[in-house]
């Protein structure tokens, strides 16, 4: 039964570098025991939201609660429960074994380390045997990934924090490294959190997908941003103009190069016919990609047009009846004054 | 060109008969460096360490002394040595001028500013994602300084080799410090500077081979604990 104290509570973080705002997260809170999956371009905060979140540096402001306790690097109290696998891991100039055990070295903790370092190695398909005696250099990137995983599963952690855990590997270690991670939070019940530009992938496994965009959050990922600059139309709208004579049309924008964000409930697909006409046009498209999201069954439906791509979300029987598939020409409706700015 | 050759199997000859002059200057020079290297690497490591990991107001100008200290001339050193260890000086008592611990003194003067600064770049140099790393795994402040201090070996070790081969090679302290005195303070850099002097070009070049086998023999010692 999963406790109902959240694992994460972060109020009024804020963020700078060189007083530069980088983050800026008034709230969020993350179940325990839940896999949360965070998107975003690079440079969006991720890394830095993920570091604070693994206790390894602390932000400019603001309070991140673990399990209802204000916590801080170097805690005793989290020290020994969280762990973050960086983007480009670092392996610790010794062997593979001597890496993976470095942790419970640390703990102290010695009950059964050999077995719970060969579960590990073989968690992440690596076979102790072979893998086990091997220098640091003595290993390809996607293995190195690999063993840096493992020393972190090794410590049976309640929370594992994974920093773009599939960017840099080749397909077989992106494999292992997905399987072994939700291993980890099936048999462990430990709580996942990761960052990753597999967008379908952490639609795929997430409780929740939390997008993030110049330090803020964006809801659930699913949203089309357009980037400036914005010109203005007719009816007091302004529009982007696309490849192929196309625009789109919004509300008035803060400024010129803004950002436009429309949430997928925004976008209604089908034909001409079949919805009266809005008092502007809609966008003529194809279906470039549907996919399902697991944990509301609902169709993701993504739509390119010109040289953009809006998502819309489907229920089921809407993308059937509709006969939607990739390829599709489809016509977009969307409300201009439904979109946020950022 | 003759006398370069006649000098090179003279050189072989007095090395393989166990000249004593020759192993005495040898013995000297292994018994300052050895002396002046324990005192270097005993201060320069921890301070090179903290120059390089913690971050502190003035750290930059701190590090640009450091590192102009990595170019002061031996003779420099050894005028400063002298003045201060000289009957006049304040450390006159001591009485350490024209001795083997006295040279030392100069020699750690020489091998400190070289031993901190490349142990400081070593640390500043390892990837940021160790901190990470290790913290992530759980280390705590302590654990942290000392695993990334052992990640740092091999920086620090290239550190220790490149002081030993300056200590080893300087003539400026151990000629105006030690005096050069025959079967006492004379190295093997000040016996070679004098036997070429009295244009004894064979004893000059035996003293240089050993010179460089004692290098040799340091550094094929180290290897095991590099890298690859």
């Amino acid at each position: 039964m999963p406790s109902r104290i959240p694992v994460y509570e972060i109020r009024n973080l804020k963020h700078q570098y060189n007083g530069a705002p980088v983050l800026d997260i008034p709230e969020l809170s993350l179940p325990q025991n839940s896999i949360t999956g965070f998107m975003g371009p690079n440079g969006s905060g991720k890394s830095t939201l993920l570091r604070f979140m693994a206790f390894i540096d602390e932000p400019s402001q603001g309070e991140i609660r673990y399990k209802g306790k204000a916590e801080k690097p170097f805690s005793p109290g989290v020290r020994s429960q969280v762990t973050l696998l960086p983007q480009t891991p670092y392996l610790m100039k010794r062997t593979v074994r001597k890496n993976v055990v470095y942790g419970l070295q640390l703990r102290k903790d010695a009950e059964n380390a050999e077995n719970r370092i060969n579960e590990a190695l073989h968690m992440v398909g690596l076979h102790p045997d072979i893998f086990a005696h091997r220098q640091w250099h003595e290993l390809s990137g996607g293995e190195a990934q690999r063993v840096a995983l493992a020393a972190r599963l090794v410590l049976r952690p309640q929370v594992l924090i994974l920093d773009e855990p599939t960017a840099s590997v080749d397909a077989g270690s992106i494999r292992q490294i997905k399987e072994a991670a939700l291993q980890a939070q099936k048999e462990w019940g430990t709580t996942l959190i990761i960052a990753s530009h597999d967008i379908q992938w952490l639609h795929n496994v997430s409780d929740q997908v939390i997008h993030l965009f110049r330090g803020r959050i964006f809801g659930s990922g699913h949203e089309s941003m357009i980037f400036g600059p914005w010109e203005a139309g007719e009816k007091g709208l302004w529009i982007k103009k696309l490849n192929g004579n196309l625009h789109i049309a919004v509300s008035p924008p803060p400024a010129e190069n803004s950002v436009a964000v429309f949430p997928p409930e925004s976008f209604r697909i089908g034909m001409a016919e079949k919805y009266p006409p809005l008092s502007f046009s809609p966008l003529e498209g194809i279906v470039s990609r549907l996919s399902l999201e697991n944990r509301s069954g609902r169709i993701i439906a993504d739509i390119r047009i010109a040289n953009i791509c809006l998502t819309a979300l489907l229920n089921p029987e809407e993308a059937q009846q509709k006969g939607l598939y990739p390829g599709r020409q489809v016509l977009l409706y969307y409300d201009p004054y439904a979109v946020k700015w950022v | 060109m003759n006398f370069l050759l006649d000098g090179f199997l003279k050189a072989l000859e007095l090395l393989f008969s166990g000249d004593p002059e020759t192993w005495s200057a040898v013995s000297a020079t292994l018994r300052v460096s050895a002396l002046s290297m324990l005192a270097s690497l005993s201060m320069g490591i921890p301070a090179g360490f903290l120059l390089g990991y913690k971050q502190f107001a003035g750290k930059k100008q701190v590090r640009l002394i450091v590192d102009t200290f990595v170019a002061l001339p031996t003779v420099f050193i050894g005028l400063l040595v002298y003045a201060f260890l000289s009957r006049r000086g304040p450390l006159g008592d001591l009485q350490l001028l024209f001795t083997l611990p006295g040279i030392a003194i100069g020699q750690t003067l020489l091998a400190l500013p070289i031993v901190t600064a490349l142990t400081a770049t070593a640390v500043e140099s390892m990837d940021r994602d160790l901190r990470i790393t290790l913290m992530s795994l759980g280390a705590g402040r302590k654990q942290l300084f000392l695993s990334t201090l052992w990640e740092s070996r091999f920086g620090i070790l290239a550190a220790g080799i490149n002081a030993y081969g300056r200590v080893t090679t300087e003539v400026g302290i151990s000629m105006m410090v030690g005096g050069n005195i025959k079967w006492h303070t004379r190295t093997v850099t000040t016996a070679i500077a004098l036997e070429t002097n009295k244009g004894m070009f064979d004893m000059g070049i035996a003293l240089g081979l050993i010179l460089l086998a004692i290098a040799f023999v340091v550094n094929l010692s180290l290897s095991f604990l590099r890298k690859k």
